[in-house]
């Protein structure tokens, strides 16, 4: 608020600025993985209203199933497939992470930044060993 | 004398008070949380099981008692955490009056679609 | 890479800033525009730029970015005396708070390269080839380098920072073990230089409402106090989806904190206290 409410007649004539918040602050760890962490989330409350999609066309029956089918199997929804992968487990290494602070333990500077390395470096290596093995059972896509 | 409000800094940092609740959307949150982690790896463990199947093996792999039961408790869990989340960011970003709407709006969409989705693996497995 | 306390500063960041327009969301009057640089001294050898925010009050313009050029042969080695330096040498009118020069007033806190830190505590070595300062982030400016704190101050006697007892009162002094007085460590030493409540995004957005890291801090400093009698009272204060709940564990906080302290943990302990007493 513009006014000074110990001294209401010293007030300024004209709104006191807003020093910049996140136009200047620097992006570190802490603040990175819990933005991303958001980001996934809400990819993933997407990727749910795809799982209802995809169940109910597959209670429709073999011809709605195969529209769905073909448009997951395409270029573009492989890539989205794969882009919910990814926030899938960094949402998981982040929500156990989260898990774990909620029984206060690992709120040391070090410890935060260890565990958060590690939440980036699971995600990236359970991504490649889903995709991975999917492609390994299914054969290379043609 | 143009200032917008004559009240305390005290009586604004107090607002309307403490609305002295907020621990149960806490403990759902976390308990949806710890949920999903199992159901969530074994859905994916699934497709990744699964993968290039067609439509007979998929919908015989759902039809056993097991994957109805996880899908079904994968859906309210996915839901219910999907709603609690979704809730957090609306009050953290919108301001205006808009923000009730939205809220309603988004638990009634979770909830609705996850009904979808409940009776969609229904029908599934015990269809014909 | 790992952090193991927060007096160390990251020489390399992937990131400056968040990839967002310069001017994202801010009004009118917050708008920053170019200052003036100032002319360095001839005879200078080893000189720093200084990129410091000024905003006068009394003359009503925008905001503007000033550089200055500092003598480091002339200037004592940590970014308060260089504040010093340009106050006396270059410009008299660069207005900040400063008391004790020594880390634990709180006087001075302002946000250097990014992050906010006590100017007297920081280093001219550790900043980047060219020091950038503003005010500490998400505060109204009254002039310059000094933030209006008044909301934040408010929001901590809205906790009542006071011992509450019931108890009547003992002939000598309260008693308490050395483990309980243990309980208050890494909490009573909080100097309220407002560094974490500055730099969490949650309180950017929700200031208003959320009371955010050093208030929540001071609140569990008062609920661990074992002379305190009000426990129950405190948390129903606390327990609010705003007040608290607003903390999404961002954790900026504890990374900024220049005395070293851990306001996350402090609101996690509030946290588990609330969901312990559910069941």
């Amino acid at each position: 608020m513009a006014e000074n409410p110990g001294n209401p007649d010293s007030m300024p004539k004209h709104l006191r600025p807003l020093s910049p918040n996140i136009q200047i602050y620097r992006p570190q760890l802490t603040s990175v993985l819990s933005i991303a962490n958001r980001i996934t989330g809400l990819i993933l409350s997407l990727g749910a209203v795809g799982l209802v999609i995809w169940l109910s066309a597959a209670a429709a029956g073999p011809p709605t199933y195969g529209v769905v089918q073909s448009v997951i199997g395409s270029c573009a929804g492989q890539v989205v497939l794969f882009g919910c992968t990814f926030a899938f487990f960094l949402h998981l290494c982040g929500g156990i992470r989260h898990l774990v602070w909620d029984t206060v333990h690992g709120f040391e500077l070090r410890s935060i930044y260890i565990s958060g390395w590690l939440v980036v470096a699971a995600s990236v290596l359970l991504t490649a060993a889903a995709w991975g093995i999917s492609l390994l059972v299914a054969g290379w896509p043609q | 004398m143009n200032r917008r409000s004559f009240r305390s800094p005290l009586a604004r940092a107090l607002g309307l008070g403490a609305a002295k609740s907020g621990v149960q959307h806490w403990w759902a949150e976390r308990i949806t949380a710890v949920a999903l982690v199992p159901l969530c790896l074994w859905f994916v463990a699934s497709i990744i099981a699964h993968s290039g199947s067609d439509y007979a093996v998929f919908i015989a792999w759902i039809r056993t008692p097991l994957a109805t039961s996880c899908m079904i408790l994968l859906l309210i869990a996915l839901f219910h955490h999907s709603a609690l989340g979704l809730q957090v960011v609306i009050e953290d970003y919108v301001h205006s009056d808009v923000r009730f709407v939205a809220i309603v709006g988004i638990r009634l969409g979770s909830y609705g679609l996850a009904v979808i989705g409940i009776i969609a693996t229904l029908h599934i497995a015990f269809g014909g | 890479m790992i952090i193991e306390s927060s007096d160390q500063v990251s020489r390399f960041s992937w990131l400056k800033r968040f990839p967002i327009p310069r001017n994202f969301k801010v009004t009118p009057e917050s708008r920053i525009e170019t200052g003036r640089t100032w002319p360095v001294s001839a005879d200078a050898k080893r000189v720093k730029a200084f990129e410091i925010y000024r905003y006068d009050p009394d003359f009503g313009a925008n905001p503007r970015l000033d550089t200055f050029h500092v003598d480091l042969d002339d200037c004592g080695p940590m970014v308060l005396d260089a504040l010093f330096w340009i106050k006396n040498k270059v410009d008299s009118t660069l207005t900040f708070r400063r008391s004790c020069r020594e880390g634990v007033c709180g006087s001075c806190a302002m946000n250097l390269d990014g992050t906010n830190w006590l100017a007297c505590t920081r280093f001219i070595s550790d900043m980047g080839t060219k020091a950038v300062i503003y005010p500490l982030a998400n505060m109204r400016v009254v002039k310059d380098l000094i933030p209006d704190l008044t909301h934040v101050f408010a929001q901590y006697a809205a906790i009542e920072p006071w011992l509450h007892s019931k108890s009547p009162e003992p002939e000598k002094e309260r008693l308490q073990s050395p483990a309980e007085r243990s309980q208050l460590d890494g909490y009573y030493e909080c100097i309220l230089c407002f560094c974490c409540t500055s730099g969490c995004p949650s309180h950017w957005w929700n200031g208003n409402r959320f009371l955010g890291p050093a208030v929540l801090l001071q609140a569990w400093r008062w609920l661990t106090d074992s002379r305190d009698e009000a426990t129950g009272e405190r948390l129903d204060v606390l327990e609010d989806p705003f007040r608290l709940y607003r903390c999404h564990t961002i954790l900026n906080c504890t990374r900024t904190c220049p005395k070293g302290l851990n306001p996350g943990k402090a609101i996690a302990e509030i946290k588990k206290a609330i969901g312990e007493r559910e069941s």
